[in-house]
């Protein structure tokens, strides 16, 4: 007893149901959601620009590719002896730099933008972020849980997050000193905190805020953003960069042995 | 009423009596009859915070080895956070169930002679190390292998569809394991952690993992493995506080026969949170064993 609908009254109900989703596209795009309705970031993600090398304007060099500044207004707003600090660090580059000379974990927010791929695997009440790079990884607690109290630094942080609309916001501090923000020498203090933000664009991009804190170091707040781009190729898997074991096998792997540890 | 509970508590005792009579394996399968909550994609739920016990490749007729005992619970360890995983729950099911090396059942590894006397003649010059080569694996801070992470740092399961996510806080490993059917990467590609696949068998996920390198150890006495290596995992939740773990260890170089070994992840305090294993960042091993510094810094830059 299907009632026979004539060829106009489906180009009408297709015109009506067609309205539906393009009024929900306006609001959400092609965002992909999770259960909970939040967007759901899940997957790998890798930036694509030369911010690990230098967050500013800076000129190509050997190893050292090219770039504009993803400061917000171009430059980082040092104290005076500060700046005098990142133009030394810069200057001894090559043997200070602590994630990409001595291997460390590269801290917030440069995990970020090293030339590495990270995942992100989103659950309803922590946020994993999985990094190629040293295998470095962060917890974003979603669960409306405070920074720890009298906890000490990390090098990657201590993350709290919680969305505001279609946007993840990060509150990230307990950082360590010892990680600097790339490769060109820029740095921060223990009393650095990050505010991070990722606004889905569509389902393949997320822009990327972070506000920069540190009254030690800066004379104002600052800001840097960059687009991350889902890679999409197939099969795509985090794999392993174990910096600090070719570091060991490049510098004691020809060495003598001269005393026992404790 | 009373009578009722004097009949009810009749049956049980011929119950009982009935359940001592059957045999262990019996009760084995009877355990395995506890049935998971599920994910959204219809897997055993295994998600929370596990301490790991039992896990080890400790074998019968062992050379003897200068090393520590750096897997085993209880044991002195400078670490700031965790001297250990407290686990409070009931925990009975876990009553006769075998841990360790439970095939070969006399623990007898299967080596293969020309890699046991290779093994045997690599373990004196450990300590102190005749090299880089014979400096204990864990001591370099590189991701574990299969059966290196320790008990005293807890881990934690998450779940999403297509995807099982092991991470521990030992050394901030993460196992992403697909559970879509993807295929394993290609044979060149060679990873400290091998590269996992999960499938849902019944109640049980099962993890096969290939492509490991050669450059982890599995235990005390097996200071190194080859990159034929080959293992294959079964996670099955037996019960609210427990998951049964055995791991199958294949080395056709260095043994003749797969090594099953059995353990559990009984659950830890739900509140926990993993805490930031920093390892190389502090480590000064090998700056010790080789006089000086791994990264230098500005000055020593000569050396």
């Amino acid at each position: 007893m299907t009632p026979k609908r004539g060829p106009r009254f489906k180009a009408v109900l297709a015109m009506f149901l067609s309205v539906i989703p393009a009024v929900g596209q306006a609001q959400t795009g092609n965002i992909p959601r999770g259960p909970d309705g939040k967007p759901d970031l899940s997957g790998v993600w890798q930036v694509l620009n030369s911010a690990a090398w230098d967050l500013q304007d800076h000129t190509g060099a050997l190893d050292f590719p090219p770039g504009q500044s993803v400061v917000e207004g171009g430059t980082i707003p040092y104290l005076p002896a500060a700046a005098a600090k990142q133009r030394d660090n810069f200057e001894h580059r090559e043997t200070d730099d602590p994630a990409e000379v001595t291997c460390y974990l590269p801290g917030v927010p440069r995990a970020t933008y090293m030339p590495f791929p990270f995942e992100i695997i989103q659950t309803p009440n922590v946020i994993v972020f999985s990094y190629e790079f040293a295998h470095a990884r962060r917890h974003v607690f979603t669960d409306g849980s405070p920074h720890p109290a009298g906890f000490p630094d990390f090098w990657m942080g201590d993350s709290r997050g919680r969305w505001e609309g279609d946007t993840l916001v990060v509150d990230v501090t307990n950082l360590d000193e010892r990680t600097w923000l790339d490769r060109a020498g820029n740095f921060h203090s223990d009393a650095l905190h990050v505010v991070a933000r990722y606004t889905p664009i569509d389902a393949s991009h997320v822009m990327y805020e972070a506000t920069l804190e540190d009254p030690k170091v800066f004379s104002r707040p600052w800001k840097i953003s960059m687009p991350l781009y889902r890679r999409i190729d197939k099969n795509v898997k985090i794999l392993e960069y174990e910096c600090v074991y070719y570091l060991q096998d490049k510098r004691y792997g020809n060495a003598k042995p001269v005393g026992v540890p404790q | 009423m009373k009578a009722v509970l004097s009949r009810i508590s009749a049956a049980t005792a011929v119950l009982a009596f009935v359940v001592t009579a059957v045999p262990l394996s019996a009760q084995e399968k009877a355990a395995a009859k506890y049935v998971a909550p599920r994910t959204a994609d219809n897997h055993p739920d295994m998600q929370g915070a596990w301490a790991r016990r039992g896990v080890g490749l400790q074998e019968a007729n062992a050379p003897s080895t200068p090393l520590g005992d750096f897997g085993s619970t209880g044991q002195p360890y400078p670490t700031v956070f965790n001297t250990g995983v407290f686990t409070t729950q009931d925990r009975s099911v876990l009553q006769g169930r075998p841990a360790g090396v439970i095939d070969p059942a006399d623990r007898v590894l299967p080596w293969r002679p020309e890699a046991d006397a290779a093994r045997r003649a690599f373990i004196p010059k450990m300590i102190p190390p005749a090299s880089l080569a014979y400096v204990e694996k864990a001591a370099r801070c590189v991701l574990p292998g299969p059966l290196e992470a320790d008990d005293r740092h807890p881990y934690q399961i998450i779940q999403r569809p297509g995807y099982f996510v092991m991470m521990y806080e030992y050394n901030h490993v993460t196992r992403v394991i697909p559970t879509d059917g993807r295929a394993h990467v290609g044979s060149n590609v060679q990873l400290f952690m091998g590269d996992p696949v999960g499938h849902r068998e019944g109640e049980t996920l099962v993890v096969d993992t290939t492509n490991f390198n050669d450059k982890t150890s599995l235990g005390r006495t097996v200071p190194y493995h080859s990159d034929a290596l080959h293992t294959v995992e079964r996670f099955t939740r037996i019960d609210p506080n427990v998951l049964d773990y055995q791991i199958t260890i294949e080395d056709p170089k260095m043994f003749t026969r797969p090594i099953k070994i059995a353990g559990t992840f009984q659950a830890a305090d739900p509140k926990t949170e993993l805490m930031e294993f920093a390892c190389a960042e502090g480590s000064q091993v090998l700056p010790n064993v080789f006089g000086f510094e791994l990264a230098p810094g500005r000055g020593q830059a000569s050396k």
